[in-house]
């Protein structure tokens, strides 16, 4: 018998959209449907598949997994990349239904979202949520596309909300209660739990935890100061009984973009040209959020999978590209020159704009920050990358935006 | 690795903008060739926000290949930009 838990009406409701880029595709392009599909960033055999349709999951084929291994398990695997433009559209879809029925909605990645009905109007609240759920299934069929299906978990918080959400994949409804918590958590493994990956897995079994039925009934105590040595571990017990603890916003921490170069063995000055253009990007957004930065962050990975990385800080914040780029230049330099197979740069110590801190190079920043604007108003009225750096010409074509996972902030 | 071709053909279509959900629905569109296409189902229809223009873009299928139809809300213009039709 597990103590403490939660026997409020469950309030939260969890979406998630299933194998959400594939369904999009599919509902896109009718003759997609009930096929085998893997959406990439870029139609080349080493590329990564970012996506599989429930029909090429079917077969064995799992996200991450290379579209050459892909096609040797699934020869009727239909690749189709990535259009970032139909995403955002149906993201912003799903919110506005979502939208309709409390105003304390969170969107957790472009695929999924919270429905916090503890904010709900009182006429909301007499409805059964179930059928609230059905009913957004349905609304999705109705305003998006007839072949767009959606899990819907219901808890009493984020976490059992959307672990519900996972149980009955895809088109699934659950709602996990105090009542049949243990009867849920009997069916699933520790690795089914959101948050807990192979390195949490090895610290729970390292106090004979194997099990979620186990993972709750573990002590606060053996949770705090044996596994998680933190509060993690009191927050883990009260998440287990759906009490809610995940109901935070993050601050923007950072700002970046990163690019998988289309093909090895390019030059430096080619690197510096893709590295350039990440960092008119990335001044964008910085921009586009009202933030300045002060630090540069630039990463490289390399083809053995190799990680090199470098930052600096400047006494002045800064968001021009012009700037982000004289110190990602600076720092990219210093990285180990051969067998580059990714970059990225980062903008972080994030601010908000003012300006009314007065410098000795006010004249030098003024006239920047003038400059910038223009710039931005001109994309702004006739589209990205309208005005650019020359130097990032050659780059056209190869580092068009792709799918931001996780966070939907730049939307 | 299946094709899709990319174009940019200046159409002919013929729209209805009726209600619901999903108010402009083209109905058949004529290539420069001659071919008349004829639209069996509207799959998505999303917007492609160029500056400040809006683009609508219509993914369709006649049933035997999917197309992609953009119409510029500004300029009034239909483009054919993408045929797939070899899944097979």
């Amino acid at each position: 018998m597990i103590d403490n838990l939660n026997r409020a009406r469950p309030l939260i409701m969890h979406i998630d959209l299933n194998s959400c880029f594939a369904t999009v595709e599919q509902q896109a392009r009718p003759r997609l449907r009930g096929r085998p599909v893997a959406v990439l960033n870029r139609r080349t055999e080493f590329t990564s598949i970012i996506t599989a349709s429930y029909e090429a999951k079917a077969y064995g084929i799992k996200v991450g997994m290379r579209y050459r291994e892909a096609k040797a398990v699934c020869p009727d695997l239909i690749a189709v990349e990535s259009d970032p433009a139909k995403y955002k559209y149906v993201y912003h879809k799903l919110l506005d239904i979502m939208r309709d029925y409390s105003a304390h909605v969170t969107m957790k990645s472009i695929d999924e979202g919270v429905i916090d009905f503890n904010y709900a109007t009182a006429a909301m609240l007499e409805r059964d949520l179930v059928e609230i759920g059905q009913e957004i299934k349905q609304r999705l069929r109705d305003e998006i596309g007839v072949w767009m299906r959606c899990n819907v978990g219901i808890a009493t918080n984020r976490f059992l909300a959307k672990t519900a959400a996972g149980l009955n994949k895809p088109d699934g409804l659950d709602v996990i209660t105090a009542d049949n918590l243990e009867l849920v958590m009997n069916q699933l493994k520790l690795t089914d739990l959101t948050g807990i990956a192979k390195r949490n897995q090895r610290r729970l079994n390292s106090v004979g935890i194997y099990t979620p039925l186990e993972f709750i009934a573990a002590k606060p105590e053996v949770l705090q100061k044996m596994v998680f040595k933190s509060v993690v571990g009191e927050w883990w017990y009260r998440r287990l009984r759906g009490w809610e603890v995940d109901d935070v916003d993050y601050d923007m921490k950072r700002v970046g973009r990163q690019y998988v170069l289309e093909h090895r063995g390019l030059t430096q000055e080619q690197i510096e040209q893709r590295l350039h253009n990440l960092c008119e990007s990335v001044g964008g957004r910085l921009r586009g959020q009202q933030r300045m930065a002060r630090g540069v962050y630039v990463f490289v990975k390399s083809e053995d999978y190799g990680y090199w990385h470098s930052s600096t800080m400047s006494s002045v914040p800064f968001q021009s590209n012009q700037t982000i780029y004289a110190l990602a230049k600076d720092i990219i330099r210093r990285a180990p020159g051969s067998g580059i197979r990714v970059i990225g740069v980062h903008c972080y110590e994030l601010e908000p704009v003012v300006d009314n801190q007065l410098s000795i190079f006010q004249d030098k920043l003024a006239r920047e920050r003038s400059v910038t604007r223009a710039i931005d108003l001109v994309n702004q009225r006739y589209g990205e990358r309208t005005v650019h750096s020359a130097h990032t010409l050659p780059t056209n074509g190869y580092l068009t935006p792709k799918i931001p996972f996780g966070g939907t902030r730049y939307f | 690795m299946n094709d899709e071709i990319f174009l940019n053909e200046r159409v002919e279509v013929v729209t209805v903008f009726g209600s619901g959900h999903h108010p402009c629905r083209p109905l058949r569109f004529k290539r420069p060739s001659g071919r008349v296409v004829e639209v069996a189902e509207l799959g998505l229809k999303h917007p492609v926000v160029k500056g400040r223009r809006t683009i609508h873009v219509f993914d369709v299928t006649d049933g035997g290949a999917d197309y992609r139809l953009e119409f510029d809300s500004e300029r009034l213009t239909w483009m054919l930009t993408l045929e797939a039709d070899h899944y097979d």
